[in-house]
């Protein structure tokens, strides 16, 4: 039994989806578009909420895929569905004829240059989560003694005119481990959330903003800054409104952190597009079920794991995947039997 | 029958034309004469109405103007070529201007030929209602036998005149038809459901005039003719035999000209009657005051309900809303329909194109402004902190340059940085208005219909313009742009949009371009363009940067980016399609980029479209020398 499966994505979905097939005795081809594996997480710093390594965390799950066909820099080029299979052309020139397909595409961040009344891509000073992250992992902070820091929650999410009603579900603790991690690198330095409000539904969550209160003093405001202005001497005055206190506030700053949300993968609805996949209003994909399965597809063979079907966290996303390798295997066996 | 008419003929007047009928009066008169005397009476009541509810000062502008020689003449020069040639539509749509002028003017020189032959040739029956006036020139060739031994030369040419405009209106009536089966062909892709006094107008209108030819044709041998009645004479005569029985057709014709007097004030029809009053008030220059009073009533009764704004409202794009457009909202309001009114007033964009390309130039968008007045005008606000001096600092630029940004340009900062840039490679000084704390220009609050409101933020703006001892005030939003202009009232200030700031620095010389091979296409702004009439400045200044193309829809029939301010209730996905198509609109010649002059219309259609989207400014900062 030597059933091909195409995994597309090799994020921490893909990653661990393929570990688990190659596991049950499945010839597993997992394609990643970028050269690393690892997807966003390969980008991060540090995970919530306990603030471990994200590539310590990386690193175990891809010594689990011993044995899976990776491909990097690779992606799809077309995709068919045949009678029982999918045939894949892949853009390094390989034809995969898989007989189950898992799509773990992921998200994209949300290009935070259009909200542009916060000025990304204009001011220097402001950078995304995925900047801060960045400069967290190569241990290059942007700055020198900065007086006062801002994170903005919920920048293209929960924003109808950005296109994205939805909530993207981990900006907000991924805020406040930002908030700390900034507040240790610079103790000096005043640090504002400016929040809708915080939803730290996850265990632990909540005692991590606890902790950014008592320990650490990060101030949350609860109000959307409404506007950035650049100040002669390059820091940046950010009008909010306190909405507790009823009243607009501005306050200066050095640097100011959006923390862009999650958007569909482009890539992988390209290769949705291929097969007519459906997707719902918020142009993530549509499941067979949102309660029973959500790892189904509605075609034959075709499954989804992690945040192709909706924001996740990693926690979620690796579950997911969990449990899409299960229903893999079950529709091959079933397939198979009533050959 | 025939020939005991004429015994009873009475007089005989030199031209050898004679009444064939004692009194001149014969019963089937009559349902014209009940059709046109209640037209009369209700046009004298509409009429002291309409003018009783405009206000004291409006009817003395009104009286005024019309002794003004140049309004006079603007007034007779627009009558005549609104209301009877209809220049506005053959403009827009030959096919359909034919039609509107064919019914309308020929029409009108039926009836003005008819009576000049009367005043001619009988002018007896003109001197009162007695005499018949006021049917006798309708139905003249009727009454009359001319004796074809006196035929001259000047009843000749009436005759055929009579005869030219019958056919004439004959022409666009069969066009008119036509349009009913399929309006695609002259240009329309929807056209409006007629009520039912629309239809009885309609149909009347249609039977009047091949019914006139009848009835004329079929007496044409008695009165005379021309190279149309003539033959129908001798056609009906082959047919029938000698004795034509001509009462019938008569009689059709005077009910079908009653009926449609009839229907008329009820129906689409009044804004024959409407446009010409409609003319002088605005050339008045007078206000809407009021939704469904005054000035506003003769613009709802001017509308002939072609339903032209149905294929220009932005909202088309989605069939679910053309119930929104701006004939239903004229409908609505001359049916008080509260309910529906005050929706469909609510979820405009304002963006003003059912306006520009309106036949009659029913200003439908400031109705709406209006009416949503007398909703929101009294509820509550609180501007009280404008008084305080602490709040607003007060901008000091002693004959330089002053610059207000308003909000939207603040949402878009690469915008005001850009204009900087601009200002300052240009050598101008210049003083930021609003740059860290700036008051409303009052705008929003206006289209908003909160006028009481948007007083209170225009009056507190207005005195900090003219403390600044600026001599010019330049704007990057048009939005702000239109309420400066209009509600301003600035003395001595001169107020610009940055499109025309730059303009004029291209055109002197004072900024060093580098021109690139990028072709634009160039989005005008509602406000902007058709608020402002702002058009050729920002075009003559892209011209100098790289090739402009054209969009199928631009200048004055531009379509809205959908985000308007405007409208208060239009969601969010609505508003997409609308951008999107704005979009589909603007990339039809594939051009390089799309370039507009508002932050508003900036951010909309970066939104949606997949060719870069620059702001005018910007694409000036990228393509000029900053600083040597």
């Amino acid at each position: 039994m030597k059933n091909n499966i195409l995994v597309i994505g090799g994020g921490p979905a893909g990653l661990e989806a393929s570990a688990n097939l190659k596991r049950m005795g499945y010839n597993v081809i997992l394609i990643e578009k970028e050269s690393k594996l690892g997807g966003h997480l390969a980008k991060w710093d540090r995970l919530f909420p306990d603030g471990v390594s994200a590539r310590k965390t990386l690193e175990a799950l891809t010594d689990e895929i011993r044995g899976v066909n990776c491909f990097t820099e690779t992606q799809v080029q077309s995709l068919n569905i045949l009678d029982k299979s999918y045939n894949a052309i892949l853009s390094n020139g390989i034809t995969v004829l898989a007989d189950a397909v898992l799509l773990s595409s992921g998200f994209d961040l949300f290009k935070a240059e259009k909200k542009e009344e916060y000025g990304y891509g204009i001011y220097e000073g402001v950078i995304t989560n995925a900047d801060l992250e960045k400069a967290f992992r190569e241990k290059k902070m942007p700055l020198n003694e900065p007086r006062a820091i801002g994170f903005v929650h919920c920048v293209g999410s929960r924003d109808e005119k950005a296109g994205n009603p939805a909530c993207s579900k981990v900006c907000c603790a991924t805020a406040v481990k930002q908030a700390c991690e900034i507040k240790e690198v610079y103790p000096n330095a005043d640090v504002y959330c400016f929040y809708m409000d915080l939803r730290m539904f996850g265990r632990h969550y909540e005692d991590l903003y606890l902790k950014a209160q008592k320990e650490f003093g990060i101030r949350f405001i609860r109000g959307r800054v409404s506007e950035v202005a650049e100040m002669a001497d390059g820091r940046l005055q950010v009008k909010a409104e306190d909405t507790l206190s009823s009243k607009p506030i501005r306050v200066t700053l050095d640097m100011l952190v959006l923390m862009a949300g999650m958007r569909p993968s482009e890539a992988g609805r390209s290769v949705g597009r291929q097969i007519n996949l459906t997707t719902e209003d918020d142009g993530f994909f549509s499941s067979e079920d949102n309660l029973l399965a959500i790892q189904k597809s509605k075609l034959p063979g075709f499954f989804y794991a992690g945040a192709c079907t909706g924001p996740k966290t990693l926690p979620d996303t690796l579950h997911e995947a969990r449990s899409a390798a299960l229903e893999i295997d079950r529709y091959i066996k079933e397939n198979t039997r009533e050959k | 029958m025939k020939s005991i008419m004429i015994a009873a003929a009475q007089s005989v007047t030199p031209s050898g034309i004679i009444d064939r009928y004692p009194n001149s009066y014969n019963h089937f008169v009559l349902p014209f004469v009940i059709g046109i005397s209640f037209i009369i009476v209700y046009l004298l009541i509409g009429l002291i109405r309409v003018l009783y509810h405009l206000t004291g000062e409006d009817r003395m502008k009104l009286l005024k103007s019309l002794f003004i020689p140049k309004t006079a003449l603007k007034n007779i020069r627009d009558i005549f070529c609104d209301c009877l040639i209809h220049t506005k539509i053959w403009k827009r749509k030959p096919l359909l201007g034919y039609m509107h002028s064919a019914i309308a003017f020929g029409w009108f020189m039926l009836i003005v030929l008819g009576h000049l032959e009367v005043a001619l040739f009988a002018p007896r029956h003109l001197e009162g209602i007695t005499e018949g006036s006021l049917y006798y020139p309708i139905f003249y060739r009727f009454f009359i036998w001319m004796n074809p031994a006196h035929e001259t030369l000047r009843g000749t040419v009436f005759f055929f005149l009579m005869d030219f405009f019958l056919l004439y209106v004959l022409s666009g009536i069969a066009l008119a038809m036509f349009k009913r089966v399929r309006s695609i062909a002259l240009g329309m892709r929807h056209t409006t459901k007629p009520s039912l006094a629309d239809r009885v107008a309609l149909y009347s209108l249609w039977a009047i005039f091949p019914l006139r030819l009848l009835a004329e044709g079929f007496t044409a041998d008695l009165s005379g003719g021309s190279f149309l009645t003539k033959p129908v004479n001798w056609m009906f005569k082959a047919f029938f035999g000698n004795e034509l029985n001509f009462m019938p057709t008569w009689w059709a014709y005077s009910i079908c000209l009653g009926l449609f007097f009839l229907a008329m004030p009820f129906s689409r029809y009044m804004h024959i009657l409407t446009e010409p009053l409609l003319i002088l008030f605005r050339n008045a220059g007078l206000k809407v005051r009021k939704p469904r009073k005054g000035f506003a009533e003769a613009e709802i009764y001017a509308c002939s309900s072609c339903g032209l704004c149905i294929d220009a409202c932005p909202m088309n794009t989605q069939k679910k809303n053309l119930k929104y457009s701006s004939v239903y909202f004229i409908r609505f309001l001359r049916r008080h329909n509260n309910r529906k009114i005050n929706e469909i007033a609510d979820k405009c964009l304002m963006c003003g194109k059912c306006a520009a390309i309106c036949p009659v130039g029913v200003n439908s968008p400031e109705i709406r402004r209006v009416q949503r007045e007398t909703l929101n005008n009294n509820l509550k606000f609180d501007y009280s902190y404008l008084d305080s001096t602490s709040a607003i600092e007060k901008p000091k630029a002693n004959g330089k340059i002053l610059y207000f940004a308003g909000c939207m340009s603040h949402l878009t900062p690469k915008i005001i940085k850009s204009v900087e840039s601009i200002l300052k490679a240009s050598g101008n000084e210049y003083e930021f208005m609003d740059k860290d704390k700036g008051i409303c220009c009052g705008r929003p609050l206006m289209l908003s219909g909160k006028t009481e409101a948007a007083r209170k933020t225009i009056e507190a703006n207005r005195k900090l313009i003219e403390e600044s001892g600026c001599t010019t005030l330049l704007v990057s939003c048009p939005i702000c742009l239109k309420v400066f202009k209009e509600e301003y009232n600035l003395k001595g200030i001169r107020v610009i949009h940055y499109t025309q700031f730059v303009d004029n620095l291209v055109k002197e010389g004072r900024l060093s371009i580098s021109k690139t091979s990028m072709s634009m296409v160039y989005h005008d702004p509602c406000e902007l363009g058709r608020g402002c009439g702002i058009y050729d400045e920002p075009r003559h200044a892209l011209e100098s940067i790289g090739e402009l193309k054209k969009a199928p829809k631009e200048r004055d029939e531009s379509m809205c980016c959908g985000y308007s301010l405007g409208s208060l209730t239009l969601d969010d996905k609505d508003r997409g399609k609308i951008a999107e198509s704005a979009v589909e609109n603007l990339l039809t010649n594939k051009p390089d980029c799309i370039v507009t002059a508002c932050p508003m219309c900036y951010r909309a259609i970066r939104s949606k479209s997949t060719v870069p989207v620059k702001d005018f400014a910007e694409i000036f900062c990228d393509n000029i020398k900053l600083w040597d």
